[in-house]
């Protein structure tokens, strides 16, 4: 894919939604769409509650719980520890899953959906100077 | 408070860490010269290098986020308090998950230099309040942090010197702040980048340096470590236990879950960082940026975790809480026990890089929102040449660098990472709710986003000024008098709900729906998930 100059971005408008096309419209009406934001959302929902909030929770059985916590595996190891350890562990494994559902699931989606809306884009493109606009001549 | 009698750092290492820094600086200040954006462009001076590899953006992230309160308060805190101190660091790696999982991505591509563009896009009414009460927090949380950082140089300088005097004080304060200065001002994101990448590398390769040298002292067993550390805490296997510090009471329990609150939402909210998310032009490497972030946090946070235990093993609880009894100095007590003045000397530097790095990003975070959201949209209109931005945001670095630097000399006894956290819970209960509600929720309005944002900054600011960090206790800025009436240190577990709650309340009370909000909405959505039409 070729690189887009810095300034590129510059061009984009901000804050100009009343006079955005049409377009966008459609595709958020899409039912792909829709599964788009679902297979997203929902992920990205689960897997934080599950790290950040075991993490949380962790937290706070240590200090409500302490006998629990304190109970000795192996040597100096308390369980307290070693579920410490397994934060490190489930949030490697958490964010590998998610590289691989947003990989499988989301990206192919996002990636289908963008290139019908550039289509669209380009239609309505096309479409444009027949509607009344007299400063390209039409050939 | 700073409080001790003599450096623990001999001559030799300090002579030496000064030649290391000052190569250090004169090194960066020439690349971050070098690379500094040629042209009167406002994305190059914001953004940097658009399209740098994932691990180097991983890299800055992760210089961006670890700072001095890191690397030797969070050690500190586990050389004095084992298990409690511990659970800091899970939750400074924690906090990555939620950037990853549900912010990172979102954001960037509705996002555009600073959180005012991304809520521009979707609010149809009241874009200019809202952009300058983004820009009061943004200005709010740096200034905590940057003067966080600046005191933090003090507090670092004093384990060479001993208290040092107020001339010694303000000279190396100014030092320091010019420098930040001048990365910032003149090197923009690309100069903020450079020392950034080079800090990131620096830290991790002495870190995990010096906790294989402390696991091959004992011999790669864990165990032995552990035992070793509980055996000379003073406090035998209770250091390996909840409750060394933060068990007293119900109270302190409670600040402590306020406190892991604030981290581990905060880091989402800080703006240097909303600002690194926004750099990778494409989205893809900005997720595999954020997963080398997150590995690269991780390996620091155990590898820190491994230096606080040897720290208590090595050198021994009472020895570090004597030096230093915030526990700064565990690190470098440790480093000079096991690798004499060299390594002591390399991680002093390390420091001090590790201060000005993240002080340059913040300081430009700062200026970016100064320019772009005040001055270019609620001041201008809109109608700032990017030129004039540019200057704005440069005259903004000085400004924000001048008066940290001012604040830094008045509150030079405070702590470092109270400071920090502080920031970190203001971020968490004032820009957070609006980036989650801006992204997630369909019905979120205007009213909304400003409530939020000054509902949850007056919250945070004021529970924190009627708390013991302020009054009533010997740590506190004003010892003597006593108006805290609020009991918890940090502020997060009431103003981070208070946030969300004022983010709400503000949209359901406004007024009716317009069609075109719904539509404005519809069209945001499009663009956070599928992409901007490019």
């Amino acid at each position: 894919m070729p690189e887009f100059s810095p300034w590129h971005d510059n061009s984009l408008t901000y804050g100009s939604q009343n006079n955005a096309p049409a377009p966008p419209k459609r595709i958020s009406e899409d039912p792909e769409f829709h599964s788009l934001r679902r297979a997203q959302r929902r992920f990205g929902v689960r897997a934080t509650l599950l790290s950040v909030g075991g993490f949380l929770l962790y937290v706070l059985l240590s200090h409500s719980v302490p006998g629990l916590m304190n109970q000795r595996l192996a040597g100096e190891f308390t369980l307290g520890l070693a579920l410490g350890l397994g934060q490190f562990v489930v949030m490697g494994v958490t964010a590998w899953c998610y590289v691989r559902h947003m990989r499988t699931r989301v990206d192919p989606l996002a990636r289908g959906l963008g290139s019908r809306m550039h289509q669209q884009e380009a239609g309505s493109r096309a479409a444009a100077p027949h509607d009344g606009s007299r400063g390209y001549p039409t050939w | 408070m700073v409080t001790m009698s003599a450096g623990i750092v001999d001559r030799f290492s300090l002579q030496l860490t000064f030649v290391l820094f000052l190569s250090v600086v004169v090194v960066t200040l020439f690349m971050a010269l070098l690379t500094a954006p040629q042209r009167d462009e406002i994305s190059e001076f914001y953004l940097g290098n658009r399209t740098m590899s994932p691990l180097r953006n991983g890299l800055a992230m992760c210089g961006d986020y670890l700072s001095a309160a890191t690397l030797l308060g969070s050690t500190g805190l586990v050389a004095l308090n084992g298990y409690d101190g511990l659970l800091y660091l899970g939750g400074t790696v924690v906090a990555w998950m939620m950037v990853l999982l549900l912010i990172a991505e979102p954001l960037r591509r509705a996002g555009r230099f600073t959180l005012g563009d991304t809520l521009a896009l979707r609010l149809t009414r009241l874009q200019r309040p809202a952009r300058l009460a983004l820009a009061v927090c943004t200005l709010v949380i740096t200034t905590l942090y940057l003067v966080a950082q600046l005191v933090g140089s003090i507090a670092l300088l004093t384990q060479f010197t001993g208290e040092p005097g107020a001339a010694t004080r303000t000279l190396c304060v100014i030092v320091i702040g010019t420098v930040v200065i001048v990365y910032a001002a003149i090197g923009g994101a690309p100069g903020a980048t450079v020392i950034q990448i080079i800090k990131a590398v620096m830290l991790i390769a002495g870190v995990t340096v010096t906790a294989v040298m402390v696991l091959n002292h004992y011999d790669w067993n864990p165990n032995a470590l552990l035992s070793a550390a509980a055996n000379h805490s003073g406090t035998g296997t209770q250091f390996l236990e909840p409750g060394l510090r933060y068990g007293v009471s119900t109270t302190s329990k409670i600040d402590f879950f306020s406190l892991e609150l604030a981290i581990v939402l905060g880091l989402a909210a800080l703006p240097h960082v909303l600002m690194r998310l926004l750099a990778p032009r494409k989205v893809d490497v900005l997720r595999s940026s954020v997963v080398w972030a997150v590995g690269l946090v991780g390996l620091v946070c155990l590898a820190a975790g491994v230096l606080g235990l040897g720290a208590t093993a090595v050198v021994g609880r009472d020895t570090i809480a004597n030096t230093d009894h915030k526990g700064d100095s565990a690190v470098l007590l440790l480093a000079n026990a096991l690798g004499g003045g060299i390594l002591t000397a390399l991680l002093s530097c390390l420091a001090f890089v590790t201060l000005l790095a993240v002080a340059a990003g913040l300081t430009l975070a700062a200026a970016t929102s100064l320019a772009h959201d005040l001055y270019g949209e609620v001041i201008r209109k809109g109608r700032a040449s990017e030129t004039e931005e540019l200057m704005v945001a440069r005259l903004s670095a000085v400004v924000i660098g001048v008066l940290a630097m001012m604040l830094a000399l008045v509150s030079w006894g405070a702590n470092t990472a109270t400071l920090a956290f502080l920031a970190f819970a203001i971020a968490a209960s004032a820009i957070l709710p609006t980036i989650v509600y801006t992204l997630f929720w369909r019905r979120f309005t205007g009213q909304g986003a400003l409530l939020s944002l000054w509902g949850g900054l007056a919250c945070s600011v004021l529970l924190v000024l009627f708390s013991p960090v302020v009054s009533s206790t010997p740590g506190s800025f004003y010892p003597e008098s006593d108006f805290a009436w609020f009991p918890l240190q940090n502020p997060g577990i009431v103003s981070i709900p208070a946030g969300f709650l004022l983010g709400w309340l503000g949209t359901v009370l406004s007024e009716r729906r317009h069609p075109q909000e719904d539509a404005a909405y519809a069209d945001f959505e499009v663009r956070m998930l599928v992409g901007a039409k490019e």
